[in-house]
């Protein structure tokens, strides 16, 4: 299958949102296709989380609509959190419960059904160490928390996976071990959005990258000129620009 | 999703330690009280038994006497109780357990726990009733303060709603894992009232079946109130103080406040002013008048002028004609004290409407039989049968008094009229023909169930909206 073939499964359309006189979003459009990775950069502020809470439900869009594989969480935000896994920046776990009862709670409760070998053979496949599995979460570190994150949405069998500042306090190696997971979660079909800081991630793994500033969403590029782009350059270019606008 | 959550939660608590620790301090405060109250009660039984034979045996072999000394002789009965009061002793030991019935007066009953008792023991009795009132609700509390609030303060509610969590099961299973963690301690209840009802006799289902439902739904509101509040509150903290000013206001503040409002709109006299004001009502120069008219209206109804010319004993007329006077005084005040006292009652039980506690409280003593309208049932039956014993005696009196031994000494009554005063014997009626004294209660508890689920269906509304 082309890149052209692939269906939109995150797709935003002139999403506005505001918060009494601030305008969180302003008028956005983008889409992530199936098996799509895209980074969603921009400050602290920008408007990244705004959007990822309408894509979630969690906030009702002023303007505009936004869709995951179809379903408008507006209309079913059951069905739509059926199709989509999220990742926080801290992902929330039960300290006093081990990875493995982490996994099947978040996992049944979402009701996904599968053995415990299943669940332990995901937390495996998340490159989980042996010895953590069944340790109480309290004392993992954080990528390791991450792992359990993604097991999570493994399990749940996703099309769409949207990532919070995903790489945000996790060491060179734990970033790099997670990046591996997104790529091969992406080429297994899943669309993936990830707002992030981390600019050298967006460009060693997104397809594509847009860059939001003050709600706006200020520049985008796809495909090569990713790779070729001075990607810090041309943001701090647009978020300065806008900045003093 | 029950299970799962029960597992979560269980698995969470046993981790915690903490709430282990506690659980097994609150049920082996219960399983002590239970046992004391139990072994408190044999013995109080043992007692009653040998008291209530030994009177009869008393009464019956006084030997001759004269009716009227006979009358001053008197019995002791004792006041009945039901297996129930093993877990809600209630007013009992303010009441006393043993009335005497004899002439001319309307005792109070005697024997009163509280008479008693060592110092210590005045600041508050550990019976199974006071930790399923009080202490329960705030285990309930500890345990499911934090249940919504520190996952809505972790993240975790957020993560679980985004995974498709549906939050009206995930607060029903959250009501139902805390709700199945307090019914834990329902086991030594529910163990108690079913042996007693295979083998006792003083204790019948319908009053077991109204005790187990009221402290079920009682149990029910604050594990609901804990949830609403912990889904109502940003911080475990902040719910945690919430929680526990409605416990202290509901539990402790509340109760007192009522009880000394009712006590000071409805006023009664000490027992000392009481049975003062009993004696100078009785004895007045209208007594000694209603006498004289009294005599006055017999000499002239049998056509005599002197009370030697009657055809019966004029003493024994005499009597009970003072019995009756006696009587009509004692009903007044009596019935002036018992309106203060309903009034009193039907003020504080008012109060159940602000506090779950109150309305409880009410209930389980009326289940009991340990309540105040309970106790007046006792007196009443009394009080009838001490009339019944005077009018016998009385009646002996005045039809055999004129007639004297073959040794010139004046009439004696003898076993065969000392049996025919019947043996005292009551059996509290039952507890739906009480509903009156329990009824506002039981809807109060029931108004306070249905504010809760309406509550909760609005916190069930918050948590589907957590975030927006």
């Amino acid at each position: 299958m082309s890149n052209d073939d692939r269906v939109n499964v995150i797709s935003v359309n002139h999403l506005s949102k505001r918060f009494a006189e601030y305008q969180a979003v302003d008028n956005i459009s983008f889409t992530v296709k199936q098996g799509e990775i895209l980074a969603l950069l921009g400050p602290n502020g920008a408007g990244k989380t705004t959007t990822i809470n309408c894509l979630l439900g969690f906030l009702k869009p002023e303007s505009g609509r936004v869709t995951i594989a179809g379903i408008d969480p507006v209309v079913d935000v059951v069905a739509v959190r059926k199709q989509l896994a999220y990742i926080p920046e801290q992902v929330a776990l039960y300290p006093k419960l081990s990875g493995q009862e982490n996994l099947v709670y978040m996992s049944e409760v979402a009701g996904v059904e599968k053995s415990t070998a299943q669940f332990r053979l995901l937390l495996n496949e998340v490159n989980l160490p042996d010895y953590a599995i069944d340790k109480p979460v309290g004392s993992y570190s954080k990528g390791m928390r991450q792992k359990v994150g993604i097991a999570i949405a493994l399990a749940k069998n996703a099309k769409a996976l949207v990532l919070d500042e995903p790489t945000s306090g996790l060491d060179p190696s734990a970033s790099h071990e997670f990046s591996e997971l997104i790529q091969t979660l992406a080429k297994e079909g899943v669309a993936i959005l990830m707002a992030t800081h981390d600019l050298y991630r967006a460009q060693e793994d997104a397809h594509s990258v847009a860059i939001m500033n003050k709600g706006q969403l200020v520049h985008s590029l796809g495909g090569d000129a990713i790779k070729d782009a001075e990607l810090e350059s041309l943001y701090l270019q647009h978020v300065r620009a806008v900045s003093t606008c | 999703m029950l299970t799962l959550t029960l597992k979560k939660e269980w698995l969470e608590g046993r981790r915690e330690g903490r709430t282990l620790w506690l659980s097994c301090i609150v049920l082996v405060l219960l399983a002590c009280a239970l046992l004391s109250s139990w072994h408190s009660y044999q013995q109080v039984q043992v007692q009653k038994q040998q008291v209530e034979k030994s009177e009869r045996e008393r009464w019956l072999e006084q030997g001759g006497k004269d009716p009227h000394s006979a009358a001053h002789y008197g019995v002791y009965v004792v006041k009945p109780d039901t297996g129930l009061s093993v877990l809600d002793p209630g007013l009992t030991d303010y009441q006393g357990v043993v009335l005497r019935l004899e002439a001319h007066k309307r005792n109070e009953t005697l024997f009163r726990g509280i008479q008693d008792a060592i110092q210590m023991q005045r600041f508050g009795n550990l019976s199974p009733a006071f930790i399923l009132q009080t202490l329960l609700p705030l285990l309930i509390i500890l345990f499911g303060f934090h249940s919504v609030a520190a996952e809505r303060e972790s993240g975790t509610l957020k993560q679980l709603l985004a995974n498709g969590l549906c939050p009206k099961r995930f607060f029903i299973a959250k009501t139902l894992s805390i709700y199945g963690f307090a019914l834990l301690f329902f086991v030594p209840l529910v163990l108690y009232i079913l042996f007693t009802l295979v083998f006792g006799s003083s204790i019948t289902a319908y009053r077991s079946a109204l005790f187990l439902i009221s402290y079920g739904v009682y149990i029910l509101i604050w594990v609901l109130l804990t949830l609403v509040i912990s889904s109502y509150s940003r911080t475990a903290r902040s719910a945690l103080i919430s929680l526990l000013v409605v416990w202290a206001s509901t539990c402790l503040f509340l109760p007192k406040l009522a009880i000394a409002n009712a006590e000071s709109k409805f006023p009664t006299p000490s027992s000392q002013i009481f049975l003062s004001k009993l004696e100078s009502e009785i004895y007045t120069p209208e007594r000694q008048q209603a006498i004289t008219k009294f005599k006055q209206d017999t000499l002239d109804e049998f056509g005599v002028k002197s009370v030697d010319e009657l055809p019966f004993a004029w003493s024994g007329a005499q009597l009970q004609f003072g019995e009756q006077y006696a009587d009509k005084v004692f009903d007044r005040l009596f019935g002036q004290r018992q309106i203060q006292l309903d009034a009193q009652g039907f003020h504080y039980q008012s109060a159940g409407i602000l506090s779950p506690f109150i309305a409880l409280q009410a209930i389980s003593m009326s289940a009991a039989a340990t309540d105040l309208p309970h106790h007046v049932l006792f007196s009443n039956a009394g009080e009838k049968h001490r009339r019944l014993m005077q009018e016998i005696l009385n009646g002996d009196l005045k039809e055999n008094g004129l007639t004297k031994k073959s040794d010139g000494e004046s009439y004696q009554g003898d076993h065969q009229l000392w049996e025919r005063i019947p043996e005292f014997s009551y059996q509290y009626p039952p507890i739906d023909t009480l509903a009156k004294h329990y009824g506002r209660a039981a809807i109060y508890l029931v108004c306070w169930l249905v504010l809760l689920m309406f509550l909760a269906c609005l916190a069930v509304q918050r948590i589907k909206n957590e975030g927006k």
